[in-house]
């Protein structure tokens, strides 16, 4: 469960992101959709505790993510933006690393990585250095990394983002599964058939504010028009930067 | 908090030591300087012994004019060839080392009891050829005291009235301390490769990170900020002191390989015990290195721009000790306030076999200990910062 009153953030003299405030309820995908540089990554960032909001506030299973941020970030499964992977190590190691720093130890360890490893279908990478993985491959150990601890919030930053087609709708696959196990999704995406897709609930956001935020019922509702599509353009006011 | 320092400390090992190409390049700036002062002690070495045992070449031009002089050289083991048509271009092209003009009055003048002049070409810049020219110089000056003792005695003059004073030079370096102006640059190499030994290690797990992407995942698990730089500056500790130990293994070895007594004529004392002393009073540098180096790569915002300021640092701090060669600086105090100098002076001493003070060594452990702490805090502030994650 994430909660969000009134961020704000700046870089600078650019406002990048202002007063931003929704929530992203359990066993429900929170879509942010807006075009690119609409603040989406720094709204994420600042849920993820790598920058300090401004101003405003926000709550990860009710813990603020100024005063607590280790209990946020235990809390909290991170795909970020950059996906980083240390080529010298094995898909194996690598998630491991993150299992030992979320203080899992022993067997138990092994055992989640196993597992992870099945459900990601990588056992034939397992035990290779990442030096060289395609990107598929690549994301596939970035998001094990982030499910070792078991969180039960889930941040993705453009999940799909250089994916192939077939990698995509695994990876949509992956999102509903985690929202059907009862965790709370949250996703950055600017592309809206895959927003439309996925979420239960939508919040637009561009120039750093909130346009819009609620169902996809509710959005072609709010704009009268019949088409999702329609309905974000008529929110954001251009059909600048989307996909 | 240990637990955690020791995941990111286990990974960073596990990962820098697969890291082949990083290391070895540390381990290269190690091995350079024992390799280096291996090689100008033989070379020096090699040059003083060879002019010695070699009989002298002296091209000389007009040797036709001064028949008694060339018998006299002869005499000293002087051989003669004929001298190139232009001495002065021949010396100055690196041809010859010296060479003997005779003029064709030298014997007019010789005969007449005046001063007959001779020319004694040479180039005084070129230490290799010193040895040539001194000899040249000497056995000319031994030849013309010796004809002028001679003629004095033959017009009943004692030969002492030439000798107003004499002077009897007596000089208190030792052997040992002839050789230590090569040990005094030790410091110099050792304090370098400390730094050399840490310095591909942090540009790889703190520039290198943010570089590849992975430093923002990595920042998102649960622990501070300031342990993760903590685990990564220790990580580079193992690197900085396996360095540490390869250089002093490097001059033992090279110490013991090499004929030293027989090349430069001296005995170096460089045993286990000075070793390890070294070792410990190096192991404060081995924390500032890591520290310093940590603070810097942080900074940096590539890896490349890291690969241009760490050299530098390495540098700076280990200057001091070339200085060290030429300039003794007596082991006071306020030496050992100053980081890495203070180390050096002691170094130095320890080489000399001189009394160590035991206040000196901690003065300047902990002052070293001191400064690391510091810059260590600085750095882990740094992590703490946005700047870190966003490079600018």
């Amino acid at each position: 469960m994430i909660q969000v009153h009134g961020l704000s953030k700046s870089f600078g003299k650019v406002k990048a992101v202002q007063n931003v405030s929704f929530s992203a309820p359990d066993g429900k995908i929170t879509g942010l959709l807006g075009p690119n540089g609409a603040g989406k990554s720094t709204t994420l960032r600042m849920l993820y505790t790598l920058l300090k909001p401004e101003s405003g506030s926000a709550q990860v299973d009710g813990f603020d993510v100024s005063q607590n941020p280790i209990e946020v970030q235990s809390r909290i499964g991170v795909l970020a933006d950059a996906r980083g992977l240390y080529s010298r190590l094995t898909s194996r190691e690598n998630i491991r690393y993150y299992g030992r720093l979320h203080g899992l130890t022993g067997e138990a360890l092994e055992n989640k990585i196993n597992s992870l490893l099945v459900l990601l279908d990588m056992q034939s990478i397992a035990d290779r250095k990442t030096e060289g993985f395609s990107t598929g491959e690549k994301l596939k150990v970035a998001i094990a990394r982030t499910l070792v601890h078991n969180p039960q919030n889930v941040l993705l930053d453009e999940p799909t983002n250089g994916l192939d087609v077939m990698s995509t709708r695994a990876m949509r696959q992956f999102i509903l599964r985690l929202r059907d196990e009862g965790r709370c999704v949250l996703f950055t995406s600017h592309i809206m058939q895959e927003v439309a897709a996925l979420c239960d609930q939508i919040v637009i956001i561009s120039r750093g504010e909130v346009s819009a935020n609620g169902s996809p019922e509710d959005l072609r509702k709010q704009t009268g028009k019949e088409n999702l599509e329609d309905a974000f353009v008529a929110v954001i006011g251009s059909e600048e930067g989307l996909a | 908090m240990i637990k955690k320092i020791l995941v990111i400390f286990q990974k960073e090992m596990l990962d820098n030591m697969r890291d082949y190409r990083s290391w070895g390049t540390g381990v290269f700036w190690a091995l350079f300087g024992p390799l280096l002062l291996g090689g100008m002690i033989m070379l020096l070495g090699n040059s003083i012994r060879e002019n010695v045992d070699e009989p002298l070449i002296l091209p000389v031009a007009g040797a036709e004019n001064a028949p008694n002089l060339i018998a006299f050289l002869e005499q000293q083991d002087v051989v003669f060839e004929t001298a190139p048509a232009d001495p002065e271009s021949a010396v100055i092209a690196g041809d010859i080392n010296v060479a003997l003009i005779i003029p064709e009055n030298y014997s007019e003048n010789f005969s007449a009891g005046e001063t007959a002049k001779v020319q004694l070409v040479f180039d005084s810049t070129r230490q290799s050829a010193m040895v040539d020219i001194n000899r040249a110089q000497n056995l000319l000056e031994g030849y013309g005291n010796y004809i002028g003792l001679l003629r004095l005695s033959l017009r009943g003059v004692s030969p002492e009235v030439m000798r107003a004073v004499q002077v009897e030079e007596v000089d208190t370096a030792t052997p040992q301390s002839q050789a230590l102006i090569f040990l005094s640059m030790l410091p110099y190499f050792i304090i370098f490769a400390i730094f050399n030994g840490a310095s591909p290690v942090i540009t790889d797990a703190t520039a290198g990170e943010r570089e590849r992407g992975s430093l923002e995942p990595l920042l998102i698990n649960p622990l501070p900020r300031g342990w993760i730089a903590i685990g990564k500056m220790l990580s580079a500790m193992p690197f900085a002191i396996f360095n540490l130990i390869v250089t002093l293994a490097g001059f033992a070895i090279i110490f013991r390989i090499l004929p030293i007594e027989e090349l430069l004529g001296v005995q170096i004392g460089f045993d286990i015990s000075a070793l390890i002393a070294i070792f410990l009073i190096c192991l404060p540098i081995v924390f500032l290195a890591c520290a310093i180096q940590t603070l810097i790569a942080s900074f940096a915002k590539t890896t490349k721009e890291a690969g241009t300021y760490l050299p530098f640092i390495g540098l700076i701090p280990s200057l001091p000790g070339l200085a060290l060669a030429f300039l003794p600086v007596k082991p006071e105090l306020w030496t050992m306030l100053i980081p890495t100098f203070g180390q050096q002076v002691l170094i130095n001493q320890f080489l000399r076999s001189e009394p160590i003070l035991g206040l000196n060594i901690v003065v300047s452990a902990v002052l070293t200990i001191i400064l690391s702490t510091v810059v260590t805090f600085i750095a882990i502030k740094l992590y703490e910062g946005e700047r870190i994650i966003m490079g600018k």
